[in-house]
């Protein structure tokens, strides 16, 4: 029941306001607020609070009890508030694996002079997160939404809720920027992928002295590769170790292909290229994919890995 | 990531706003509801610093369920103040035992803001009202702290920021306050003579009684005169008339149905207002012999005491006019005179000897009267606040064995004597005196006034006042009990007594608190008429007071909007800034709201490419605001002027 008016407000929602420019401001109208239960209790409370000061008529009792009646009315206009003018901004795409989790990020900016407390995001059936913002600050959150099945799912909205300040009231608003969820199959299968793609390629971050080379991206440092390739930028920037990755223009790239494997059911075949792609990134070998109305040129680096798995993601 | 559950820290705060709430209710409340909810929190407590699980919950059960079947034994019911704060106090402590989630904690907080308001159920002082508004602060900032799960604020911004919500609720709660139909009695009948928290006079006075209550000072009521005043051995205020005796304690026998005597006041007469404190019981203390008052709901009774149809639970003004005698001819019916009479039968047999004495040597009743108060002259009887303790047959060991007593002592013999010589006697209790305090204009009648004497019955006369204490003790009368006793040094706390400029101080204190109670906690439907009278809306009473409070809604929450909005966007002064963001309004109403990191220029920019229709008129808009905010030279009015107009032209 509950569920059910949720998901016809957040269609009604989404009719009224369309799609979202980000980075987003909330605005004051879209910003919705009802009590909790909490806030009932506290409406029963208050019930019990006027009638024993009437009947009592003691005019400080009733005094107090209206202290606590307005004071539920700033509460409101508080919780209103914490959502009003947060500025939010999130990437537009997400990857994840079939049965694991994707990641959605979000950016947040709070302009205002007042830190905003007791703030949760969500998107669809992620995970919550809740955060604090402080005064006149800019913070990045990532969330994990579990990702079941492979394919592309676009969630047309997320939603930004608080219940600060006692919890009396709940205020949330939607914000309608889709996001892109690539789910790729998740990596199966212990095929070794047929000798005749794997062709000349060698080891990438070892920097040949003849032939061709081109720069093509950064990949996680592991023990055993070259101090010489270190990207000590990425390290001064105190993020994780890297090395750079070199594509040999000269070798002939392996090819990770749908039809190495006929007769095999298609979801196992995906989860085979899967598993393949992975590999091969780990390994640093340059590497094309060729799907069903789908290619992706060979090449190298966490960009082209990220458009292999999409594409099967994308696999229809 | 779950809301956090109950840990050391949280309970311990909640235990800290429970304990806050519940100090005023240590005088009134039962001390093993005290002990019960300080072991709870000890307990639980002790558990979460050690990380242990709770007792079993039908351990639990079993705990709550004795401990609220004892309170019922206590109290027979879980109305009415004493009762109920017991209750919840009791609901709080068992919930702190088994709390584990935020949920357990909430209903603790909430119940801790009741408590809060039954303590002012009880008193209206200004400290108290004080103490219980920082006891709500603390509660406030606590749930704050409970309720904000990840990165809540510190404990000083928690104090700030309840402040800050406390201070913007106040003035909805005072225009509430104001404006909220008050009744003039209670919804329903409260128990009656709940005086758990309260001194006073009660329907019966043993020996002893009074003169332990002639220790406190507290305030029974209030007198401002209209007029002249009487002397002081006029002033009599009558409270419960009691005429039922069992040898030790004298009663109030209220089986007479309300029959309005048929008096004639004659006299003098004296018009007066009464602020009578709340006493919980449904007599009010008219001066001797009330003959008009403005109440509907005040009636005298067939003895002659005022009282009210509900009991005095709120601090209530009455005008009165007394008249110094009354003529009342009718003869006393034989039941009344076989009730008026009546003594336990084998009680005080001495008593009963001496009055068949005085009876033989006196011509009349009236004779036999005075000659009774002859001898509590003429004997030496001593007027005292210690008299020593009596047993059994009290007033045979007072008038031949002790011979020292308070006013009651006094007042009892006398009846009893009277009694027993066959003239219908009672005793009546209320206030003797005063204090007129000049600083107010009026007179103040302390709990230490309180003063027992006696009525007799004569034929021809009706019931006619007599006063042992007076025969004794004239000073009592003349000068109040206090001036009375202490230069003997007894024990009345009157410090205040000795230094004129103590006294002053005293009196002007008091006039304050009188004005606290007659503006604050006097505040009621008569206040509110004149208020709306003043205010010279038209329509009926009950509307205006709607209307009143609709409109303090409607201005409460526009300016807490207003007020809210200012701090999240603070209004620019640069008149440029002030212009550019009616327009940067205008786009973010289309959704193409200005970022803050924006420039003007990226601003143009941006709206060009997303909405190329506009470009030609955003981009001049952005370029003048760069040159008049940015250029050298002071942008000039008119100038501005067309800037403004130019704003007020763009349609997005």
């Amino acid at each position: 029941m509950r569920q059910s008016l949720a998901r016809r407000l957040r269609k009604w929602a989404a009719r009224r306001h369309g799609t979202d420019q980000l980075p987003y401001a909330v605005q004051r109208r879209r910003i919705y607020i009802l009590p909790t239960r909490f806030g009932m209790m506290l409406a029963a409370l208050l019930i019990a609070m006027l009638i024993a000061g009437l009947n009592y008529g003691s005019n400080l009792a009733l005094g107090f009890a209206f202290l606590m009646a307005s004071l539920a009315i700033v509460a409101m206009h508080h919780c209103h508030r914490n959502l009003l003018d947060l500025t939010v901004d999130a990437d537009s795409t997400a990857d994840g694996f079939a049965l694991d989790s994707a990641v959605l990020r979000f950016r947040i900016s709070n302009t205002a002079g007042f830190g905003r407390y007791d703030l949760e995001i969500r998107g669809g059936d992620s995970e919550k997160c809740i955060f604090a913002s402080a005064a006149h600050s800019t913070q990045d959150l990532s969330i994990a939404l579990p990702s079941p099945a492979r394919g592309v799912t676009r969630l047309p909205q997320w939603e930004l809720r608080t219940r600060y300040p006692f919890g009396w009231f709940r205020a949330w608003t939607y914000v309608q920027s889709p996001i892109d969820v690539f789910i790729a199959p998740s990596p199966r299968g212990h095929r070794a992928l047929p000798a005749t793609a794997a062709g000349a390629a060698g080891p990438r971050t070892e920097s040949r002295s003849d032939g061709e080379e081109e720069f093509a991206g950064l990949r996680a440092y592991r023990p055993g590769d070259a101090l010489k390739h270190m990207a000590w930028k990425v390290v001064a920037r105190g993020q994780e170790p890297a090395v750079r990755q070199y594509a040999d223009l000269a070798a002939s790239p392996e090819w990770i292909d749908w039809e190495y494997l006929p007769g095999v059911d298609p979801e196992k075949r995906l989860q085979q290229l899967c598993r393949w792609i992975l590999d091969s990134d780990a390994q640093g070998r340059r590497f094309g994919l060729r799907i069903p109305g789908a290619t992706v040129d060979p090449a190298i680096g966490p960009a082209h890995r990220r458009a292999c798995l999409r594409a099967l993601a994308a696999f229809t | 990531m779950q809301r956090a559950a109950a840990t050391f820290a949280r309970l311990g705060w909640t235990a800290t706003s429970l304990a806050v709430a519940l100090l005023p209710h240590l005088p009134t409340l039962p001390i093993w509801i005290i002990v019960t909810v300080s072991i709870a929190a000890a307990i639980r407590l002790l558990l979460a610093w050690h990380e242990r699980e709770l007792p079993p919950a039908l351990l639990r059960l079993a705990i709550s369920a004795i401990a609220i079947t004892l309170l019922f034994i206590q109290f027979h019911t879980f109305n009415g103040i004493s009762a109920g704060s017991a209750l919840l106090a009791l609901m709080a402590g068992l919930k702190l035992l088994e709390a584990r989630s935020p949920r357990d904690i909430h209903i603790i907080l909430l119940i801790v803001y009741f408590l809060s308001l039954t303590a002012l159920l009880v008193s209206s002082s200004f400290g108290l009202l004080l103490y219980e508004m920082g006891a709500c602060w603390l509660n406030t900032s606590i749930l704050l702290r409970m309720t904000v799960a990840q990165a809540a604020p510190s404990v000083r911004e928690s104090l700030q920021f309840s402040a800050r919500l406390l201070l913007l609720s106040v003035p909805l709660a005072a225009a509430l306050w104001l404006f909220f139909p008050r009744f003039a009695g209670p919804l329903w009948n409260l128990p009656s003579a709940e005086s758990a928290a309260h001194s006073g006079l009660t329907d019966s006075m043993s020996p002893g009684d009074l003169s332990e209550l002639s220790l406190s000072d507290e305030v029974a009521f209030r007198v401002r005169f209209k007029g002249a005043y009487p002397a002081p051995n006029q002033r009599y205020w009558r409270g419960p008339v009691l005429d039922q005796f069992d040898g030790h304690t004298w009663s109030r026998n209220d089986s007479g149905a309300p029959i309005p005597p048929d008096l004639h006041m004659q006299g003098e007469a004296f018009e007066y207002t009464l602020s009578l404190e709340p006493h919980r019981h449904n007599w009010l203390f008219a001066l001797d012999w009330p003959g008009k008052w403005d109440s509907p709901r005040a009636y005298l009774t067939a003895d002659r005491m005022l009282v009210q149809t509900d009991p005095v639970s709120r601090p209530i003004d009455l005008t009165v006019v007394s008249y110094t005698e009354v003529n009342d001819s009718e003869e006393l019916s034989p039941r009344d005179r076989r009730q008026q009479t009546r003594l336990p039968p084998q009680r005080n047999p001495r008593t009963r000897q001496l009055a068949a004495r005085l009876r033989a040597q006196s011509a009349g009743d009236l004779e036999f009267a005075q000659a009774a108060l002859q001898l509590f002259r003429r004997e030496s009887f001593y007027y005292t606040l210690t008299p020593p303790r009596l047993a059994q047959d009290s007033v045979d060991e007072f008038l031949f064995d002790t011979k020292r007593g308070f006013c009651e002592h006094f007042a009892s013999a006398y009846a009893a004597l009277m009694r027993a010589g066959g003239v219908p006697a009672r005793v009546v209790t209320g206030y003797q005196g005063g204090a007129y305090n000049r600083f107010a204009g009026t007179w103040i009648v302390r709990q230490s006034d309180a003063h027992a004497w006696n009525e007799i019955w004569i034929r021809g006369k009706g019931w006619i006042r007599a006063d042992p204490t007076a025969a004794v003790a004239p000073e009592r009368i003349e000068r109040g009990s206090v001036a009375t006793l202490n230069p003997d040094g007894s024990t009345v706390n009157s410090w205040y007594a000795w230094s004129p400029w103590f006294e002053d101080l005293r009196l002007r204190l008091d006039a304050v608190r009188q004005i606290w109670r007659d503006t604050i906690v006097g505040y009621d439907k008569r206040s509110q008429l004149s208020i709306l009278d003043s205010l010279r809306i038209p329509g009926p009473d009950s509307q205006k007071l709607v209307l009143m409070l609709a409109a303090a809604l409607i201005a409460t929450s526009l300016w807490l909007t207003w007020q809210l909005r200012r701090e999240i966007a603070p209004a620019p002064k640069d008149p440029v800034v002030k212009a550019f963001r009616g327009l940067e309004r205008k786009l973010a109403s289309r959704g193409l709201a200005r970022s803050t990191a924006e420039t003007a220029g990226a601003l143009a920019e941006r709206i060009s490419r997303a909405r190329p229709e506009l470009a030609d008129s955003i981009r001049p808009l952005c370029r003048e605001y760069n040159e008049l905010r940015y250029g050298n030279n002071a942008p000039d009015a008119e100038r501005l002027r067309r800037f403004r107009s130019a704003i007020r032209a763009f349609k997005p």
